[in-house]
């Protein structure tokens, strides 16, 4: 077929004079679909059920869908107060300090587990999702802690990134 | 050969011309379609006098009977002044002229179908309602839509975004009979809220476009059918808006959405996924 | 030699059913078949729907994908607000629980993590490299801050319009890293 294409082609071409152009017409160019390494490289297509059977609906479960969702935008614009408030006033109210560092722990939480759920498909890989979620779990625990003992022992944490800052 | 080729080109042409009329208009009118671009002699009559304006096309190709040979880029060069406007009328071209193994979905050539979604240089959208970038001497890109299962050359397989568009039962429901036993009435007011929604035609540019449905299609119900979903939860007619809500309200239907907006930015129509899923959130939200 | 083939079936079917309806019909294929040239000899078999379905599922094993980040409008993947959200928060979050961790086992390792110890580190930084960490530190900060607002206000329905969306994302960029130097060099 390419040859009869090309000899079409010749033809329209010197008719209309640009034969150059049309001649390079049909080269080719390798192309890498993938990237080199892609991390999770989407699996082979397989269709569940007949193309007129309809995707299957999960249940409802709102702590993980609305309940979670609202919780997360409640914690996120609580803390714009609470970051801006502490630099501008100077207040060192270790209270705030403390509840301004629960509210980032469940923020970093909360977002960790979001990029879990994206990343790491519950279907594909279920022993390496339910991993990650507990070594969040144990680091979220771990890192309260942490700043429980930082609060306790420490300047608190606005104090002390106003010296690093200042320092 | 050539001969040959364009006496069946031409004759395929008139065949298609007496079944749709419509096509005979268009023919008529001055640069236009890509009924015409059949019918290479009476174009390029026109064109000769005018210097050859030369524009190449990187194509994905992909071939399912060779499967273990790599996708590839292939470039075709032709020349603007005897092709229509849009980009589809190029692929037209290119199919007509040189290369009839190029394969692309294509139907109503005026963006009502959806058939000829595929990313054009970096975005997606439809072939025929997108220009060619004329002025612009970078050779133009063509890809299929983006993070799809490729079924030949920009042909993607779109079986699971229709079983979703299934999965979120895109009809009215209703249990209680009109009062007048004819027809179910709107008011103005609740007819406007559906402007926006009901003119999706389901090319999927915007859910092929969106980097959470790349990564999540198989839960994700994406953008597209997350505004058809948004179209039966605003019609005032529909009764089982608790179940519709119920349907989504898992981690995964609905709120893989992290308003990245390539969904709005990309639509082909102009409508606004990012705005419906947004509505979506807000109803579900308290 | 395929209307001379197609004449021959016609003439044996009209021997066998004479149905001038049929008939007619087959006349016309032959008439046809003069005007068109194309010739299509392919053998065709019969399939059950699933043996249909099998090789469908067969075929779609070895579809390749499409390629996607790797080609799409840089501008809306590589410096997409929202991919910055998730990297900034991700590097903040991280930088926290990692500083946890290592305050945690500081006494039993001897490490020195209290803030005077490290106000102290810092401030024997040269100047230069002092504001280079702080820019570093502040810009995705700034930017996290500023785009953690604009999805706020996203998620209240605002500013969905194309252009607000577009330029919404440049004024980002460039207002975070205003603010960023800001902090690095002023605060």
């Amino acid at each position: 077929m390419a040859s009869i294409a090309r000899s079409a082609l010749l033809k329209q071409a010197a008719s209309a004079s640009v034969r150059p152009a049309f001649h390079s017409s049909l080269r080719t160019a390798a192309f890498h679909t993938t990237a080199r390494r892609a991390l999770l490289p989407p699996p082979p297509q397989i269709i569940e059920g007949s193309v007129n059977d309809a995707a299957p609906v999960p249940p409802p479960s709102p702590s993980h869908g609305s309940y979670h969702w609202t919780f997360d935008r409640l914690v996120a614009g609580a803390l714009i107060p609470m970051t801006v408030v502490p630099f501008a006033a100077g207040s060192l109210n270790p209270t705030l300090d403390a509840i301004l560092c629960a509210t980032l722990l469940i923020h970093s939480h909360t977002g960790f587990k979001a990029i879990i759920v994206d990343y790491i498909p519950q279907k594909r890989m279920p022993k390496i999702r339910m991993g990650f979620n507990w070594l969040t779990n144990l680091a979220t625990a771990v890192v309260g802690l942490a700043l429980y003992e930082f609060e306790t022992s420490d300047v608190g944490l606005v104090e002390a990134i106003k010296r690093v800052w200042a320092a | 050969m050539a001969a040959l080729r364009s006496s069946s080109s031409s004759s395929t042409a008139r065949i298609l011309a007496s079944a749709r009329p419509a096509f005979r208009l268009s023919a008529a009118a001055p640069v236009r379609g890509f009924a015409q671009l059949a019918d290479g002699a009476q174009q390029s009559q026109t064109a000769t006098d005018k210097p050859a304006k030369m524009k190449t096309f990187q194509i994905y190709r992909w071939n399912p009977d060779t499967p273990t040979e790599k996708p590839r880029m292939q470039s075709y060069t032709i020349d603007l002044n005897k092709t229509g406007p849009m980009v589809l009328d190029a692929l037209v071209r290119i199919k007509n002229e040189i290369d009839p193994t190029l394969t692309f979905r294509r139907s109503c050539r005026e963006g009502i179908c959806g058939s000829c979604a595929m990313n054009i240089n970096g975005t997606n959208t439809l072939a025929c309602l997108c220009r060619i970038p004329a002025e612009d001497q970078a050779e133009t890109k063509i890809y299929p839509l983006p993070h799809t299962y490729v079924v030949k050359d920009l042909v993607p397989d779109l079986t699971l975004f229709y079983k979703q568009y299934k999965s979120i039962k895109p009809y009215l429901q209703r249990d209680t009979p009109s009062p007048d036993g004819k027809e179910y009435r709107q008011s103005k007011a609740e007819r406007k809220k559906l402007d926006g929604l009901y003119e999706c035609i389901l090319c999927a540019c915007c859910s092929t476009s969106c980097p959470s449905y790349w990564w999540n299609s198989e839960e994700y119900l994406g953008p597209a059918i997350l505004l058809q979903s948004y179209r039966w939860l605003a019609d005032s007619r529909d009764e089982r808006k608790a179940e519709r809500h119920d349907a989504l309200n898992n981690s995964m239907s609905l709120y893989r959405c992290h308003t990245i907006l390539n969904c709005t930015r990309t639509c082909p129509k102009g409508l606004n996924p990012g705005l419906a899923i947004a509505n979506i959130k807000k109803e579900l939200a308290f | 030699m395929n209307t001379q083939r197609i004449g021959t079936t016609a003439l044996r079917r009209v021997a066998g059913n004479p149905n001038s309806f049929f008939t007619g019909n087959v006349a016309k294929i032959g008439f046809a078949s003069h005007l068109n040239t194309q010739t299509r000899q392919v053998a065709t078999q019969k399939l059950t729907p699933v043996d249909g379905d099998a090789i469908t599922a067969k075929q779609r094993l070895v579809r390749p994908v499409s390629p996607h980040l790797e080609i799409y409008d840089k501008k809306q993947t590589w410096f997409g607000g929202s991919a910055w959200q998730r990297i900034t928060g991700a590097g903040f979050s991280g930088g926290l629980y990692l500083f946890g961790s290592a305050y945690l086992v500081a006494p039993l390792l001897g490490w020195h993590l209290e803030s005077a110890s490290i106000a102290a580190a810092v401030g024997a930084l040269p100047l230069a490299l002092k504001g280079g960490l702080k820019f570093l530190l502040a810009w995705p900060f700034v930017f996290h801050a500023i785009n953690g607002v604009r999805h706020l206000t996203f998620d209240m329905g605002w500013g969905f319009s194309r252009n607000t969306i577009i330029s919404g994302g440049w004024y980002l960029w460039g207002a975070s890293i205003v603010g960023g130097m800001y902090l690095a060099f002023f605060v």
